[in-house]
């Protein structure tokens, strides 16, 4: 298990005047799946927009592969490997579904593979092709999340990175979209994983981080964070505890 | 005057305005593909028509080209210019994403392009004549200048063209995608500068075929643009920003708007029909009469 695929070291960034992340080291060994678990505002979606290139860490550094990604823009990250599903799905909406994941394949590496790579999203998501020529903003929220993961799935990353992928959706669609990330992680594919869900996401990870205020509070394994009394307290709760 | 109209006269009305708008919804299509992109109002699409005319006078009065064969040439020389313009001129502003930046670079090339144009061919209105220039079909009694049906059929081929490299593109439809979400394009792997510069391109080209239209259409001097860059706007709203057809179509509402205006209420009222009618889309269908409506997922 000494395969770090990514590795960030020490990294701060900034919104102007005030600090977002203070100082985070997180790493992702290959073929597992890690969460990244904590409450509004801790930084966790600013820090997967630092890995994939659309903002800029002030301090710090980013290993893909033992290559440096902090001085690449957003498209030559995804070029490294690197997929990002960002929070909120950010769909083509005028597009029709197809058109998405014709996208999703633009990168030259990815072309020669498109219809391959579209038969696999088509596999994992049955639904889009019976919607292929719909636009995307018409389809339902759990379905406009399976389009946003097949989108990024045609660049053939080897880190998929997804951000709230449960947010908005109904019961059925959380688990598919849970079972779903085993599968896609059964499948050779690397997960780094951003969840308000935070129950769910420490179930099926092998390792995971809190973040606190821009700064790692806890790190272990998924099930160790799972028992942890504070982190059941902190973060958990009554709510989560019924199901 | 009422008891002047006749039926043919409404109908040659409709049909002076159809062709009049053409060209107003070419320019229209150009300022919606580079605000789709860049989020600005190119507001030297006006300057860069009236450039493009005198380049086409300069091919026929130099050379000898005919102005439509012209556009075998003007054509791909708009296009280069265009992403010439992206790269040299609004490349760092768009990177910083900084829009004021964007429109004074625009209007500053406005100034430029005027001072230039009365440098190299002074301030006195030029016009192309041609063996066609007063040609007129006269088909069931009504007046269709040749020149004015030729503008309307380069219109449409150029609309088609347009939506067909949109469509059926994979750059064309990251175009599309550009001007819904650039960050997400960017996470395809798509460089937001291409398709700026693409956007670019395809609007200055398109002013490249306007200019020759406007250049066998009209006579012209270096600071006959600006108008023509504010009706494109109007055009531009008429139809929705971000809509193709609807810009073309909004252009030829236009063209209806000013023909009819011009007759019933009189030639002088003729921009301020277009302006209250602009303010009253603009207050009301912010959207534009053809556009669909916003949604935001």
């Amino acid at each position: 298990m000494e395969n770090r695929l990514l590795e960030v070291k020490g990294v701060d960034v900034l919104y102007g005047d005030i600090q977002a992340i203070w100082n985070v080291s997180i790493h992702v060994e290959e073929g597992t799946i890690v969460a990244l678990v904590g409450s509004n505002g801790a930084g966790k979606t600013t820090l997967l927009r630092t890995i994939s290139g659309i903002i800029r860490a002030s301090k710090g550094e980013i290993l893909f592969s033992g290559k440096p990604l902090n001085k690449l823009k957003a498209q030559e990250v995804v070029d490294m490997g690197v997929s990002h599903v960002p929070e909120g799905r950010r769909l083509f909406s005028n597009l029709t579904v197809l058109e998405n994941l014709r996208l999703g394949g633009y990168l030259p590496r990815s072309r020669p593979l498109f219809n391959d790579s579209l038969e696999r999203a088509y596999d994992l998501f049955p639904v889009l092709k019976n919607r292929k020529d719909q636009k995307a903003g018409s389809l339902s929220g759990g379905e406009q999340q399976m389009l946003a993961i097949g989108r990024a799935l045609m660049a053939q990353p080897n880190l998929l990175m997804l951000d709230e992928p449960s947010l908005g959706l109904s019961p059925i669609f959380v688990r598919t979209i849970f079972e779903l990330i085993n599968t896609l992680n059964t499948q050779n594919v690397t997960i780094l994983l951003v969840e308000q869900n935070i129950n769910q996401a420490l179930k099926i990870a092998h390792q995971a981080y809190v973040l606190k205020t821009g700064k790692i509070a806890m790190t272990g394994k998924g099930e160790e964070l799972l028992a942890d009394p504070e982190v059941q307290k902190a973060y958990i709760g009554e709510r989560w505890r019924k199901h | 005057m009422w008891e002047y109209i006749t039926f043919g006269l409404i109908v040659q009305l409709f049909v002076s305005g159809i062709l009049f708008g053409t060209m107003y919804g070419i320019a229209a299509i150009g300022l919606s593909l580079i605000f789709g992109t860049m989020r600005i109002i190119f507001f030297a699409q006006g300057a860069m028509i009236v450039f493009f005319a005198y380049i086409c006078y300069w091919f026929f009065t130099l050379l000898g080209i005919d102005p439509y064969l012209s556009l075998l040439l003007i054509i791909p020389l708009s296009l280069l210019l265009g992403v010439a313009f992206y790269y040299g001129l609004f490349k760092g502003a768009a990177a910083l994403e900084d829009r004021v930046s964007s429109l004074l670079i625009a209007v500053g090339l406005i100034f430029l392009l005027e001072n230039l144009m009365t440098v190299l061919w002074t301030a006195d209105p030029r016009s192309i004549v041609t063996a066609y220039t007063s040609y007129v079909l006269r088909p069931w009694e009504i007046n269709m200048p040749f020149t004015r049906l030729m503008a309307l059929l380069i219109a449409v081929l150029s609309t088609a063209g347009v939506l067909l490299f949109l469509k059926k593109t994979l750059i064309g439809t990251a175009v599309r995608a550009a001007s819904e979400d650039v960050v997400s394009t960017a996470l395809m792997g798509i460089n937001p500068n291409w398709v700026n510069a693409i956007a670019f391109a395809i609007g200055i080209g398109l002013t490249g075929i306007a200019g020759v239209t406007l250049a066998t259409v009209y006579s012209f001097d270096p600071v006959y643009g600006f108008v023509f860059a504010l009706k494109a706007m109007i055009a531009l709203a008429l139809g929705g920003f971000g809509n193709v057809v609807g810009a073309l179509l909004g252009g030829i509402l236009l063209g209806l708007i000013e023909s009819l205006g011009s007759f019933f209420v009189g030639a002088g009222w003729n921009e301020a029909i277009a302006f209250v009618v602009f303010l009253l889309v603009l207050s009301f269908k912010p959207e534009g009469l053809f556009g669909r409506s916003v949604e935001k997922g």
